[in-house]
């Protein structure tokens, strides 16, 4: 594999992938969750454009990621309005203190 | 092109959804709180019936045309197949009842006005789900889909078991949705389109899978998978099923995980091509979803605990008849699948607002907010007859005996497992007619415990169930025993959903 | 015309049941009407199509692809069984009349019987066999709700459960039957699968006669699957009259005979059929020996007594194992409901209570003896001509060690039966029971059924003669009345099996002090855990419910053992895709 571009940007995409996946394994506080969500959904925004360069169809590439970023805001701000909610009602962001529903 | 009509079977909802919103908001100073729900509810319903008789109107014209049906608004392409129209009739039918039933069950709650709004647009998201006809496009009705049903779950805000099963069903999903994501990059990257029909072409045209496409597919089952609550990606649904309120355990149950399927089918459809023995695939998840939700839920003491589990066992048969029809190409599997995604629908949907029926008029009226156990239904049936009647039904019905829908539906499975003398499949059938009886050892104790003489503490206390509630609850036992008496009643509606499916995936 | 009454005989009971889901408690004399109504008029449908029994298909309705045509078909076979099913159903809801009185939610009660008569009545007369199975899982249905009737009691409820469960398990043999033919004949007929098992694979017919075996053994309670009658025995007697003694558990015995043609040739089938017969009639016999419950004591009975008609079929005697079921289904339903109005009035089950009834209850006393004495098989009650012709058919066609076992077995039912009669209603009083004489609706359908006992025989005739015309697939083995009677009382069998039964009696009589006091320990044993297949059904429930809780545990509720399973997963789909592209 040669050292161009294209494989600098592949192997960032893989790196944030990895630190996001491993960052959902190890975080309980809500917040830090959402954060690394995002980590893992920016990942996949540049791993779009990247497509799209690849297959040469950039333009359609990063309409897709823009739709991303925009739909995963939404997602983002459920999220934290749950993780208020819950900050609110139980007094930690802890997920695994409030954490009831086993078995 | 002709103009067509389905379109707006997903416009109307989507459009009339936050009017509902509004309405409950503005109207909130002038009128009473009484009639302000009944105005939002009345809202929602007309929007629903207006969207019935658009389907209606499309259906006619699908099967006049006798081909799917387009539609384009720039460069966005929308198509109306057999799966969409079974999709479509599955949550229209679930919605307006839920919708009738949430009357009395959530007056007075804070955000009712939030509750009806998200119901409305959430059915309008899966139709359009249905008819995506590009990658990206699927996912975005996917991930619209995903984040109203969050809210929904979460929707007693004040709980804290309802925010926990909110927040781990967000984050699961999201995660789901990321791979998804993933391997619509991967798509994009080795093909080039999005576009399902283009990349069906090129698929078929090629000969050996390159990686970057096999990894997509595998991101595609679990990505989707998890919506869709393969074992073991499953873990959100128990807590999510069981927290939310019943209408909407009943719309995650019944069409929710079930569009989830849809958009997974789609997707993996393009890759279809490939000498990739997908039906395998889903032979494996549906003995492994069948097994293991029947064990977990046996041990299960709260209902509606216990019907999230069930879920995960007819999952199990769903994706064994899809398995059999990929497998050896038999549209009986298909069908058979359809069929009991019908039926599932109808008998879960049933289960869930049955349940939710007892958990309102037993709990809920008497401001105790905690689970409903099983215990708390002794004697149920003195004092609420047809509720119980209706919930034994759709146990039973569950349990696959006759003469009710489910017993019909696995057959036409089990059918086609026999077709062609497979002696893995047969093994295989057999094993799945093993695990019904396996389930009855859950379903039946409820029951019995429903038919008691003696009426528990919990059932003496007991407020009446209002007539909105009942009235789903009469409509949906007697499409369970219609259907079971007069299996091919449903064949309008399964039969072309199951030539979309193998056309789909070319076979 | 048969189109009409089948229609009758399965839409009215169905018809009633609706009807009886809708009253209120409040109301018995309605009830108790509305059902002996509806049960009655079922009954006289089903007597008024013996007439028209014909092998021809009298309805058929397409009911689309895949399921095939729902068609009913009422031949010689079919009639019988219906008008015993009905007839004996009538008479047991006329005894629920007086039994049930002043129970509570009779609705539930009466709707799941006529709910059965209806079921019982499709069962036997579809001959389709999709719709066999559904009505087969219908009669399983109604059984296992009216055993747990009395929700309240935990025994009741786990009886029915395993009730349902037990023989649900045995029905997938007949789902895989049905399935397997569908899919070589492409279609669920009976006649088709009669008239071409000759030309099917033979691992698919194979597969095909040993599953309908299990679902006919678990359906008739036939060892290994004999467990769950004895437990059944918590439902309300007249049930266990009509459903576990005189009809549904006749099914699997019903689906033996009706196949019997196309199955008779495939490897070992009727040796297994046999040996499931022997077994069956020989253990239960045992553990009625020393049984202590009275319904218990009958069901053993009723057990041993279907091993016989199943063994019957084993060794090619399909008309002496029908005209058994015949005779067994009066004279057993006769014992139960006798039983039932000994209960009724005693209040307990416990033969060790009882004792010296019969002069408080002379009536009841009387034909329960007549019950007894047809059941032991001694002459001329219905139960000797059946039983005898089964042992002859056994001995000129069966192994002789399997004739030699049911032989044992007749002498064990003659032990057994008296032991029964004698605790119950002779020798001392144990305690001092107030019991009084069955009542009115009691006496009817008691005293038709002793009549039924004392005359069913002569029926033999004109019952093998339209099973001949009727069945074209079966060759039956068809006597009038005089040629039974030369027949039976020529062949030394018979006197052989007398002398067994006369033995069988002496025995009881000499050690009568032994065997109504304690039991032997290892009797007990043996029978307590029903040969250790009780100990076996507890061992497979348990461990299946401690596999899922040790499953449960896979449901941690942590956020990151979920991720875990998703990232795993995927893994596991990646390498499958690859490996298998």
């Amino acid at each position: 594999m040669t050292l161009n571009s294209l494989n600098v940007v592949l192997f960032g995409v893989i790196l944030l992938l990895a630190v996001g996946f491993y960052g959902l394994l190890i975080t309980r506080n809500l917040i830090k969750i959402v954060l690394v969500l995002q980590v893992l959904v920016k990942a996949v925004v540049i791993a779009l454009v990247l497509a799209g360069k690849q297959s040469g169809n950039l333009g359609l590439g990063q309409s897709i990621a823009a739709t991303v970023i925009v739909a995963d805001t939404v997602v983002a701000v459920v999220a934290l309005a749950l993780a208020v909610q819950v900050r609110r009602h139980t007094g930690t962001l802890d997920l695994s203190k409030i954490s009831t529903l086993r078995g | 092109m002709n103009p067509t009509l389905f379109p707006w079977m997903i416009a109307v909802p989507l459009g009339v959804s936050p009017l509902v919103y509004l309405a409950g908001r503005l109207g909130s100073h002038k009128m009473e709180l009484n009639g302000r729900s009944i105005f939002v509810r009345g809202l929602a319903l007309l929007a629903l019936l207006v969207t019935w008789a658009l389907f209606v109107l499309s259906w006619m014209e699908f099967t006049a045309r006798n081909e799917k049906l387009l539609f384009n608004l720039e460069s966005i392409w929308l198509n109306a197949d057999g799966l969409s129209f079974l999709l479509a009739a599955m949550v229209l039918g679930l919605g307006t009842f839920v919708v009738l039933f949430s009357g009395p069950y959530i007056a007075g709650e804070v955000g009712e006005e939030k509750y009806y709004a998200m119901l409305l647009a959430i059915v309008g998201i899966m139709i359009g789900l249905g008819c995506a006809n590009d990658l990206f496009n699927l996912w975005m009705w996917f991930e619209a889909m995903a984040v109203s049903s969050y809210l929904l779950v979460a929707f007693y805000r004040e709980r804290s078991a309802s925010l926990e099963a909110g927040m781990k069903y967000l984050v699961q999903s999201a995660t789901g949705s990321v791979l998804v994501l993933l391997g619509i990059a991967l798509v994009l990257g080795n093909a080039g389109t999005l576009d399902m029909d283009k990349i069906r072409a090129m698929v078929s045209s090629e000969s050996a899978a390159p990686f970057g496409l096999l990894l997509a597919g595998a991101l595609f089952v679990i990505g989707f998978g998890v919506k869709v609550a393969f074992v073991p990606l499953h873990t959100w649904l128990p807590d999510a099923h069981s927290q939310a309120p019943s209408g909407i355990s009943a719309m995650l149950s019944g069409v929710v995980i079930e569009a989830g399927l849809v958009a997974m089918l789609r997707a993996l459809s393009t890759l279809g091509g490939f000498s990739i023995s997908w039906g395998t695939l889903l032979l494996a998840f549906g003995a492994l979803n069948m097994f293991f939700g029947n064990l977990m839920a046996l041990r299960q003491t709260q209902v509606k605990r216990m019907l999230a589990y069930s879920s995960l066992s007819h999952i199990g048969y769903i994706l064994i008849g899809l398995g059999i029809a990929l497998f050896n190409g038999n549209p009986a599997g298909a069908q058979g699948a359809a069929f009991h995604l019908f039926n599932h629908m109808v008998m879960k949907g049933l289960a869930f607002l049955a349940a939710g029926a007892f958990l309102f008029a037993l709990l809920d009226k008497s401001g105790i907010h905690r689970p409903l156990e099983v215990k708390d239904l002794a004697g149920g049936a003195r004092k609420y007859p047809l509720a119980a009647l209706a919930l034994s039904i759709a146990l039973l019905a569950l349990g696959g005996l006759p003469p009710l829908a489910g017993f019909m539906s696995k057959w036409q499975i089990f059918v086609a497992g026999f077709q062609g003398s497979n002696a893995w499949l047969m093994g295989l059938v057999i094993f799945a007619a093993l695990n019904s009886v396996l389930s009855l050892a859950y379903y039946a104790p409820l029951v019995n415990m429903l038919y008691r003489r003696n009426m528990g503490e919990v059932v003496e206390r007991g407020a009446p169930i209002p007539l909105a509630m009942n009235i789903p609850l009469v409509v949906f036992a007697l499409a369970i025993v219609v259907i079971g008496l007069w299996p091919s009643l449903m064949n309008w509606l399964t039969e072309p959903a199951a030539q979309a499916f193998l056309v789909m995936f070319g076979k | 015309m048969a189109g009409i009454l089948i229609g009758l005989v399965i839409g009215l009971p169905w018809l009633g049941a609706l009807v009886l889901w809708q009253t209120r408690d409040e109301n018995p004399r309605l009830q108790h009407t509305l059902a002996v109504a509806f049960s009655i008029a079922a009954g006289v449908a089903s007597l008024a199509l013996i007439p028209f029994a014909s092998a021809e298909t009298a309805i058929s309705i397409p009911m689309g692809h895949y399921f095939g045509e729902l068609t009913f078909t009422a031949d010689g076979l079919a009639v019988a069984l219906t008008a015993i099913a009905c007839v004996i159903g009538s008479l047991a809801v006329i005894f629920s009349v007086d039994y049930m009185q002043g129970e509570e939610q009779l609705s539930r009660y009466y709707a799941f019987v006529l709910l059965f008569i209806g079921a019982m009545a499709g069962l036997v007369l579809s001959g389709n066999l999709l719709f066999m199975f559904f009505f087969w899982e219908i009669t399983a249905l109604c059984s296992y709700a009216l055993i747990s009737f009395y929700n309240d009691d935990p025994k009741a409820v786990a009886g029915g459960i395993k009730a349902l469960i037990i023989t649900q398990v045995g029905g997938v043999g007949l789902l895989a039957g049905a399935l397997t033919t569908y899919a070589v004949l492409g279609s669920y007929q009976v006649s088709d699968l009669l008239a071409k098992a000759e030309t099917m694979p033979a691992g698919l017919l194979t597969l095909i006669a040993f599953g309908f075996l299990i679902a006919a053994a678990a359906k008739s309670a036939q060892f290994p699957f004999h467990t769950w009658l004895p437990d059944a025995m918590e439902a309300p007697t007249p049930i266990s009259a009509l459903i576990h003694a005189a009809t549904m558990v006749n099914a699997g015995v019903y689906l033996l005979a009706r196949f019997y043609p196309a199955f008779q040739h495939v490897a070992g089938w009727t040796l297994a059929v046999t040996i499931v017969g022997l077994v069956s009639a020989l253990i239960t016999a045992f553990m009625a020996l020393t049984a202590t419950d009275l319904k218990r004591a009958l069901a053993y009975s009723t057990v041993s007594q279907l091993g016989y008609m199943v063994y019957a079929i084993g060794v090619g005697g399909v008309f002496a194992s029908q005209f058994h079921l015949l005779s067994h289904a009066v004279f057993k339903a006769l014992l139960f409901l006798s039983a039932g109005a000994v209960i009724h009035s005693a209040g307990t089950r416990d033969m060790r209570r009882m004792g010296a009834l019969g002069k408080q209850m002379p009536f009841v006393r009387n034909v329960f003896i007549l019950g007894a004495l047809a059941l032991a098989g001694l002459p001329i009650l219905n139960g000797f001509w059946s039983k005898e012709l089964i042992l002859e058919a056994g001995l000129s066609e069966g192994p002789l060690w399997a004739y030699v076992g049911m032989l044992l077995g007749a002498g064990m039912t003659a032990f057994y039966t008296l032991r029964m009669t004698w605790i119950v209603f002779f020798g001392e009083a144990r305690e001092s029971l107030h019991v009084h004489d069955a009542g009115k609706a009691m006496k009817v359908s008691l005293g038709l059924l002793a009549l039924g006992t004392l005359t069913t025989w002569l029926l033999a005739g004109p019952f093998g003669e339209m099973l001949d015309e009727t069945l074209p697939f079966h060759s039956i083995h068809n006597l009038n009345l005089s040629e039974l009677a030369n027949e039976i009382f020529t062949a030394p069998a018979t006197y052989v099996a007398l002398a067994m039964v006369a033995l069988g009696l002496a025995i009881f009589w000499l050690f009568r002090k032994q065997a109504t006091a304690k039991s032997e320990a290892w009797m007990d044993i043996l029978s307590r855990e029903s040969f250790g297949f009780d100990w076996l059904n507890g061992q497979v429930a348990e461990r299946t419910v401690q596999f899922a809780s040790v499953l449960q545990k896979t449901q941690t509720g942590v956020l990151s053992w979920n991720v875990v399973g998703i990232l795993g997963a995927l893994l596991a789909v990646l390498i499958f895709l690859v490996w298998s592209a």
